[in-house]
């Protein structure tokens, strides 16, 4: 039986600390170099400050839905739990990231294009997305068995994941009032002052730091879950 | 392979043509949809062609669910599905079966249901042919997502609330290219309808590959 395969002891539990104290402190150098040191905007001042906080968001978000990829491959390669609980960790940190990509954009839009939600490609795909992974934890919740839930979860996290690039590419496919990339650009060298681009990756980094902290904690959670959940069968 | 998938789809047709309610809710449902949108915007609007060919895909999206979940219901009333998925290559049939009879099927509610919308709302058709071509392969591309999704949430409570959440964001592309490439061929844009039809069919290849990939895997 796989569920036997367990290990009792892991690493997560004592790096956790460590993790969480380089997130809060990357995430204090980040918001000061985004609040004080980056230059203002020519053209839309400080209100594009935002930038740093939604940028990282949706760049983790869709980082988040390609690990739900990757560990949902996993649990249907191997049925090893460990992947199952990798899985509905990054789907819930990915949910809450969209979540708050799509309120920081609507902040953002307000002073920039004058209305807080516009039907166009990129939030209207981003939102999609946002639907569709609730209906993932929804699938999930509605299942009680742990081995029929994950290997449904994870069929639906395979498919799923078809709208990131979707999302991403939106911008280029059809016309968009939303801004076309600024970084990862076909053009070549990121459209952004030397000093904008170093906030914006000191940001990255810090989010990132975030998300792996979560991770952390939620993986250990789900983890002693179905801990619990064998020991009761 | 190919004998087990077209064995499940002629037993479900034969199912379907004896008791051919799947066929008639879909219709059904589409020519109220019809007619309700002529009432609720107005018969100037209804007949738009990129508002009447929406509405006809949506319309014929929540008929491809409510076919899949009828088809699905009479397995699990006759208690056919263990038969089946226990028969050696029985999943890998079951999900090619059952997309190749829906996609039969749903033809016919398209077929149905675009001459109502067609009549209904006299619609002018400028490229007769490019219209065809959009609705088989539009058709074509629905039936592999539901078809998934609706063995997802097979047994679960609030099922019939669970697979409209689920299929309708992931056909987002699918219904964004099946109603432009409609709307070109109504207004006579024979490009556009013949470049919105190969992404159709690259949307059903793609989609039909993967649910035969992990499907099987689904159904337990």
């Amino acid at each position: 039986m796989t569920e036997t395969t367990i290990p009792r002891g892991n690493t997560l539990p004592r790096i956790r600390p460590w993790l969480g104290i380089a997130a809060a402190a990357s995430f204090v150098v980040a918001s000061v170099m985004a609040l004080f040191w980056a230059p203002t905007d020519a053209v839309q001042g400080d209100v594009y400050r935002i930038l740093y906080v939604h940028v990282p968001l949706a760049w983790l978000a869709y980082l988040a839905f390609v690990i739900v990829f990757l560990a949902s491959v996993g649990w249907l390669w191997t049925k090893r739990p460990f992947f199952d609980a990798v899985a509905v960790a990054s789907a819930e940190i990915g949910v809450l990231f969209t979540g708050l990509f799509l309120v920081a954009g609507s902040i953002w839009a307000k002073p920039t294009w004058g209305v807080w939600w516009t039907w166009e490609p990129r939030l209207v795909t981003t939102a999609i997305m946002f639907v569709m992974y609730v209906g993932y934890l929804l699938l999930r919740g509605l299942s009680t068995d742990f081995s029929r839930r994950a290997t449904r979860a994870a069929v639906f996290g395979i498919i799923a994941v078809i709208d990131v690039p979707i999302v991403h590419l939106s911008v280029l496919w059809a016309n968009s009032l939303h801004q076309l990339p600024t970084v990862l650009r076909a053009a070549g060298s990121p459209a952004l002052d030397s000093s904008m681009l170093l906030t914006l990756m000191v940001s990255l980094f810090a989010y990132t730091l975030i998300y792996a902290y979560f991770m952390s904690a939620r993986v250990s959670l789900e983890r002693a879950r179905q801990g619990r959940l064998w020991t009761q069968i | 392979m190919i004998d087990r998938v077209a064995l499940v789809a002629t037993r479900e047709l034969r199912a379907e043509r004896r008791q051919p309610d799947g066929v008639v809710a879909a219709v059904t449902f589409i020519a109220v949809l019809v007619l309700l949108e002529s009432l609720v915007v107005g018969p100037q609007i209804a007949r738009d062609a990129d508002v009447a060919s929406a509405l006809f895909w949506l319309a014929l999206a929540f008929a491809t669910i409510l076919a899949t979940m009828r088809s699905f219901d009479r397995e699990l009333e006759d208690d056919a599905l263990e038969g089946l998925v226990a028969l050696p290559g029985g999943r890998d049939a079951l999900f090619g079966g059952k997309v190749l009879s829906l996609t039969i099927v749903l033809l016919l509610v398209a077929a149905i249901g675009g001459l109502l919308s067609l009549v209904l709302l006299d619609l002018p058709v400028a490229l007769p042919l490019h219209l065809i071509v959009v609705v088989l392969l539009g058709v074509l591309a629905l039936p592999p997502i539901v078809v998934v999704d609706v063995v997802l949430a097979l047994r679960l409570r609030a099922r019939a609330a669970l697979v409209p959440i689920l299929a309708l964001p992931v056909l987002v592309p699918q219904l964004v290219a099946a109603t432009r490439g409609t709307s070109a061929a109504l207004s006579g844009d024979a490009v556009g309808a013949l470049s919105w039809a190969g992404l159709l069919f690259a949307f059903a290849v793609v989609y039909t590959v993967i649910g035969l990939t992990i499907v099987p895997a689904a159904i337990e």
